[in-house]
């Protein structure tokens, strides 16, 4: 079972590997304690041996080159295999890639000295050459072992295998750094899947020649051979081991999602000991197991907090008489359970935090919850608790005598669609969400999609221009789900003029009340209007104007900057040129947009969805449709930045469709919630342009939704009849496509309606209604 | 998380070797280690002087508050989450971040004393006493360590 939808994502952190600090530091925050003094003395070695790692890691560094090829000369012949290996590509170059400038640390005691990793000269590279094949601690070539011959293996795969090569050193000092080799484990852990089988010996080969190379440097060291050895035999162990196999997901239904986890990310997550508790435990450790009981069903440790102890429990449990299974089912129907998380909350909260308690995770789907809620209204609480400590999943992840636990990230995979509510159920405020999270986020998905950008409603750009902003109270938006799957599109409302020169004789479908009216600015070149006959014969007609040069320049202020700029931000010998013809409107627009002003104010300051989004109504009027057109905007900004972005659009075709060389590009799509905010302000003046409902349940939306049914019945009933409706229907994308010009006619009308009952709506065009 | 993690991070993005400023600062990480180590040590052999003293200069200070109220559940809760603060502080003091007290201490936290009715501004009060009660237990080269993790805490539950 996969569910397309998500359930807001609240930023998580997964853990990737551990250090030693971090290692011990969760498992002494999952207990809530201090430290202990053997934690205490295992960080205090660790940070004394610290000058000695960073003093081979700086080694290494230095002769990383000189490493990485003795172990690839050692596996490959026939040619110089240093040759394929690539150096990174320089990042600091590329576009959006902008690393903020640091300043080396001022330090009291003499800094590290290293330098960048260099090749050696030639000729000393020829006596290590020889001093190298005549040395005896080497670890010997393998039975059978043949090297490589580079020019049969072929460049691509060549190249391939110096980058693995340089990648394992790379992370041996990573390692040797933080001081633990998990990085290296769970990164290398599964590789033999990756690289192929058959140079399984020669990869073991050539890190083990690595590891003798490394040891050189420190020949009489013995702390530094230690540190040296034990990351590079942690890899040659963990390159070894058979690919380890996926954790699955128990308790697979219908209504629970199965999911797999590698098993590199169960690696990867911090140590957290599960408490087992067994008949011949010692007493304090009995009594760490009893806390942890605790500290899953109440959340935290009561004894020590309130002074409660559930005395006759806690014996009957020490004693062996119940088992951990029985114990964690008291402690449920225990009344301080009831008091705390039962009493203060609703039916729904309840069972969701149970099954946080009691099964280690959140609620999965609506259906698992109503399950538990027919349980609960019939036999309350203890009935609820029952069916979830009996249940099969229960066994099947903590047995008879396993105390609970979170399965959070990395002890399992996480769903998908109820995410962020879980993620909020494992915080240590949970209890103080009264509201039950799981539910209303169910709730959600049965919605339509959220009138709001595909990657968060904050990527919108305000849709008002000036006047004040009233944020929503009741509702975060950061929070909630958008579950755009890669083939919707957002619903647009096209409010361009019907005919292109907005003659009032027309009716004016896509017309957006309380909007200006539209001017469609052209420029009719002197030099290159001539031998257009159409362009002429309307030039004779233009009111001078609207269309004089200037206004079209100023025009194309306003469009591209959304004002008129200062008269010093103005591309004055640009404007002289597209004045006088030299170049087109879309040139100047062009040269507009890659000025630095609106690099400054569109690009540079903003996050790349967003800036894409604004650039994109700017230049071309319309919002972004949703993931698919989004993508490739991605795609280009990564790859070749900002100004490839601008030409991309203005040389698309529907640039060149629509507005041509000439046209000052205008607004042509607004989303939902832009045009209720312009119907709203018209019709009532003044107030709260967000106060009602949310756009597609709003009343413009049903208006018009019924203005086209009755539009299709009608046109329905005139084809029966054999002659065209007056009306028609006039959607220009068919409902599939999700692009719905819907009659604004319909909007005004139940707006106006709204705001003045007793007067009867008139339409200016005098088409009856 | 730690300066470790956060320099292989950087590193690994760019595909280079650790560079000799994120070395440097490793290095001071580690050298700072047993200086660490020792205040946390201090810190929490003195937790119970430190609340102690801290909720009565609380106590003096803002006589109004939930705990003083002579409820005792409430006076313990409060004792018990001072000492569960100074806690976290020796953590990201043994860590060198703030990483710890944010994830367990501050997200969150605010909404949950606002729904539980302590009112933020003694809070902050109270925080700022046992960052006095804890300081004055150390020496002025320590408290310099220390005492950036007490002020995050108190912006972060600033009202």
């Amino acid at each position: 079972m996969s569910s397309h939808t998500n359930g807001g994502s609240p930023i998580a952190y997964p853990q990737r590997y551990d250090t030693i600090p971090t290692a011990i530091l969760s498992q002494v925050e999952q207990q809530d304690r201090w430290l202990k003094s053997s934690e205490s003395k295992v960080l205090s070695n660790f940070f004394s041996s610290g000058a000695k790692r960073l003093e081979i890691v700086a080694t290494l560094t230095q002769n990383a080159n000189a490493i990485v090829s003795a172990a690839a000369d050692r596996i490959f012949h026939n040619g110089s295999p240093m040759v394929y290996l690539e150096q990174p590509p320089n990042r600091e170059n590329l576009p959006g890639y902008t690393v903020p400038p640091r300043k080396a640390a001022v330090r009291r005691q003499e800094t590290l000295k290293l330098q960048t990793p260099s090749y050696g000269n030639p000729l000393r590279g020829l006596s290590e050459f020889l001093k190298t094949q005549l040395s005896d601690d080497r670890d010997p070539l393998p039975g059978g072992f043949r090297s490589i011959n580079i020019a049969r293996y072929g460049s691509v795969r060549m190249k391939r295998s110096m980058r693995d090569l340089a990648w394992f050193l790379r992370y041996v000092t990573y390692a040797i750094a933080s001081g633990d080799s998990s990085i290296l484990i769970v990164n290398v852990q599964g590789l033999r899947g990756v690289i192929p089988e058959d140079v399984t010996e020669a990869t073991v080969v050539s890190m083990r020649e690595m590891r003798w190379r490394s040891l050189q440097y420190f020949k009489k060291d013995a702390e530094a051979i230690a540190i040296i050895q034990e990351p590079f035999d942690a890899m040659i162990t963990a390159y070894l081991a058979e690919k380890p196999p996926i954790r699955l997901r128990q308790g697979i239904s219908n209504d629970q999602q199965g999911l797999v986890l590698p098993e590199s990310y169960a690696i990867a997550a911090s140590v957290r000991p599960k408490f087992v508790m067994k008949p011949h435990l010692a007493e304090t450790e009995k009594q760490a197991v009893i806390k942890a009981a605790y500290r899953q069903v109440f959340e935290r440790d009561v004894t020590r907090e309130y002074g409660v102890s559930l005395a006759e429990l806690e014996s009957k449990f020490r004693s062996g008489e119940f088992s951990t299974k029985e114990f964690i089912r008291q402690l449920g129907k225990s009344r301080l359970y009831r008091d705390l998380f039962y009493a203060p909350f609703v039916i729904s909260r309840v069972i969701e935090l149970a099954t946080r308690h009691f099964l280690g995770r959140g609620l999965s789907s609506p259906e698992e919850f109503q399950g538990y809620f027919e349980v609960i209204s019939k036999g309350g609480l203890p009935a609820l608790l029952d069916t979830l400590v009996d249940s099969q999943e229960y066994s099947d992840y903590f047995g008879e005598e396993t105390v609970p636990y979170l399965r959070g990230l990395g002890l399992e995979a996480q769903e998908c669609r109820n995410w962020g509510a879980q993620f909020n159920l494992f915080k240590f405020s949970a209890p103080v969400h009264k509201v039950p999270q799981f539910v209303t986020l169910f709730g959600e998905y049965q919605k339509p999609l959220p009138n709001q950008h595909p990657y968060g409603a904050g990527n919108d750009p305000l849709e008002i221009q000036f006047g004040a902003i009233f944020p929503h109270k009741d509702r975060d938006s950061d929070d909630h789900p958008a579950f755009f799957d890669r083939d919707s599109r957002r619903i647009l409302i096209s409010c361009e003029p019907s005919n292109g020169n907005g003659s009032h004789n027309e009716v004016t479908w896509g017309k957006v009340p309380g909007s200006l009216e539209h001017r469609i600015l052209r420029l009719n070149s002197p030099v290159r209007s001539g031998g257009s006959g159409e362009k002429s014969s309307q030039g004779v007609s233009v009111n001078l104007l609207r269309y004089s040069p200037d206004a079209v320049v100023l025009g194309v202020y306003r469009q591209i900057f959304g004002r008129e700029v200062f008269t010093d931000q103005r591309l004055t010998m640009t404007e002289v040129k597209v004045k006088s013809g030299e170049i087109t409107v879309r040139e100047f627009i062009r040269q507009l947009a890659k000025s630095p002003l609106f690099r400054g104010m569109y690009w540079d300051s903003l996050y790349v969805t967003k800036a894409i989004e604004y650039i994109h109504r700017r230049l071309l009027g319309r919002p972004t449709y949703g993931r698919q057109e989004m993508g490739r905007y991605y795609d280009l900004c990564a790859r070749q930045g900002f100004y490839a972005l601008i030409d991309a659009i203005i040389d698309s075709s529907e640039y060149i469709e629509t507005f041509g060389e000439d046209t000052v590009p205008y607004e042509r799509y607004v989303t939902p919630r832009g045009l209720e905010m312009r119907v709203r302000g018209h019709v009532n003046g003044s107030g709260n342009p967000l106060d009602g409902d949310r756009v597609y349940e709003g009343t413009w939306m049903k208006a018009a939704l019924q203005r086209v049914n009755l539009d299709r019945r009608n046109a329905q009933l005139s084809f029966h009849n054999g002659k065209s409706g007056t009306l028609g229907v006039r959607v220009l994308e068919t409902i599939d496509q999700h692009l719905v010009q819907p009659n604004s006619h319909g909007a005004e009308q139940a707006a106006y309606a709204e705001a003045n009952p007793s007067e009867p709506y008139q339409t200016e065009t005098g088409v009856p209604s | 998380m730690s300066i470790i993690t956060q320099a292989i991070t950087s590193a690994d993005r760019e595909a280079r070797y650790l560079n000799v400023e994120e070395l440097n600062s490793i290095r001071d990480f580690y050298e700072g280690g047993q200086n660490r180590l020792r205040i946390a040590a201090v810190l929490s052999t003195h937790e119970r002087q430190i609340v102690q003293k801290g909720s009565q200069t609380f106590w003096e200070r803002c006589p109004v508050t939930p705990s003083n109220s002579g409820n005792r559940t409430f006076q313990a809760s409060c004792m018990r989450d001072q000492g569960w603060y100074v806690r976290l502080v020796t953590y990201a003091i043994v860590v060198g971040d703030i990483e710890p007290i944010e994830k367990s201490g501050i997200k969150g936290a605010k909404e949950m004393y606002i729904s539980l009715g302590v009112p933020l501004r003694n809070l902050v009060e109270c925080m700022r006493c046992l960052k006095e009660a804890a300081l004055d237990l150390l020496s002025l080269d320590d408290v310099d360590e220390v005492a950036p993790y007490f002020d995050y805490i108190i912006q972060g539950m600033k009202p």
